[in-house]
């Protein structure tokens, strides 16, 4: 076996090259970062560009439950109870050409915490339809009644590659404690979650 | 076509493959002795036994973001129906509150958390992961909520019979990775070690599909 031929070398280069990409952007920036995402900010009833893909996403309304229920559950199916409060964000999303990222919904607080989907109805679900429609439908998070000033909902794109992307934040109007409270008090006893409806975008 | 090269090169690894013949093959059967005797004394791994505590039901267990509260377990039997084999599941019960002081983050119940110990030194069993609120799998818990109840499912044998059954915990830590690596400092939840390995004294249950 010979040391010096000419494809050895080309591989041994190709490894340095491979290292050299992966360490351009910095050590920090590698992985996860967030520095590299413009926050898009809006409040209810706001079209928001996502992602510069020429899609947009709307939260049309939120609602307050304590019950949530499948929309196309069978008679036996029992509505789902909480400790604590469900939030159900519903949603008008028009798609753009280009195919946008996918995303996680999360919702955030001035308190820190974050709040994930419920795993269950499926219904509850916030994605992009194909190119040339729009869709609505609701997404529902469980949430600690304690912890609802700054109610935000955060749209992250997930990148398999670091590139200059946007992520959306918006404002769901839960400004001080004594509102969160106010909500809490008047939520609905039940919500019922629907499949998201796709139409023609016009 | 050989270059001159290749053929020096066969001429003298010919040579020193002869010259040093009974020195190779007695190092070889060195190898081989060798691996016989460790295979022979019991493996290369070194057994340490069980290193964490073994609790009794009811027990209470803080392992990584969750704090667990195991209160029973149950073995199903479903009998063999006319189109379908028996079918034998070991179901235990807890209630499970989301503590990440961290992140403050919803979670569900990921389910390499939960183990079934066979003993015997059998592997151990996966559970199918956290069902809360009337069976909803993987149902993500909030913080800052009270605990909800809980349970999950592991396959056995359907043959399979226990007096005491033991469940091992898992937990996950929340440190960063090496960033000498070029990776990321931030700290996340990950490197799952045991935590506690709980006892329970399961009751047999036999799922006719009649109480449904």
């Amino acid at each position: 076996m010979k040391l010096y031929r000419p494809a050895t070398i080309l591989v041994g280069l190709l490894f340095i090259l491979i290292g050299g990409v992966a360490r351009l952007a910095g050590p920090d920036q590698v992985y996860g970062d967030d520095s590299n995402l413009k926050v898009v900010h809006g409040t209810i009833g706001e079209a928001l560009p996502y992602a510069g893909s020429g899609s947009t996403i709307k939260v049309t309304r939120i609602k307050f439950a304590r019950k949530i229920l499948s929309g196309d559950g069978g008679s036996d199916d029992k509505p789902i109870d909480t400790n604590g409060i469900f939030v159900a964000v519903e949603w008008d999303a028009v798609r753009g050409v280009k195919d946008p990222d996918t995303f996680t919904p999360t919702l955030i607080t001035d308190g820190d915490s974050v709040y994930e989907k419920v795993s269950d109805p499926n219904e509850s679900d916030m994605s992009f339809p194909d190119a040339g429609f729009a869709s609505t439908g609701a997404i529902v998070f469980e949430v600690n009644p304690t912890d609802l000033k700054g109610l935000t909902l955060r749209l992250k794109p997930s990148m398999l590659w670091n590139v200059y992307n946007s992520e959306v934040r918006v404002d769901l109007g839960v400004p001080t404690e004594d509102i969160a409270q106010q909500m809490v008090d008047h939520a609905d006893d039940q919500y019922v979650v629907n499949d998201s409806v796709t139409r023609v975008a016009s | 076509m050989e270059s001159l090269d290749e053929v020096i090169d066969a001429m003298i690894a010919d040579r020193v493959i002869h010259r040093h013949r009974r020195i190779w093959l007695l190092l070889i059967a060195l190898v081989v002795v060798a691996a016989l005797i460790v295979l022979a004394t019991g493996g290369w791994k070194e057994k340490t036994g069980r290193t964490v505590p073994t609790l009794d039901a009811p027990a209470t267990v803080t392992a990584g973001r969750f704090e667990f509260n195991f209160t029973k377990a149950e073995i199903i039997r479903k009998p063999k129906g006319e189109y379908s084999d028996a079918e034998t599941t070991l179901r235990v019960y807890f209630t499970a509150k989301n503590i990440d002081s961290e992140e403050y983050s919803s979670e569900s119940i990921q389910s390499d958390l939960l183990r079934f110990v066979p003993g015997g030194g059998q592997d151990l069993i996966k559970s199918n992961g956290g069902s809360c609120r009337g069976d909803n799998l993987n149902w993500v818990l909030v913080y800052g909520l009270p605990p909800e109840e809980c349970s999950t499912k592991f396959d056995v044998e359907p043959d399979f019979a226990a007096d005491v059954v033991e469940i091992g915990v898992l937990q996950e830590h929340y440190d960063s990775d090496n960033g000498a690596l070029g990776v990321n400092e931030k700290p996340y939840w990950h490197n799952e070690d045991p935590a506690a390995v709980v006892r329970l004294k399961p009751t047999v249950v036999i799922d006719d599909g009649k109480n449904k």
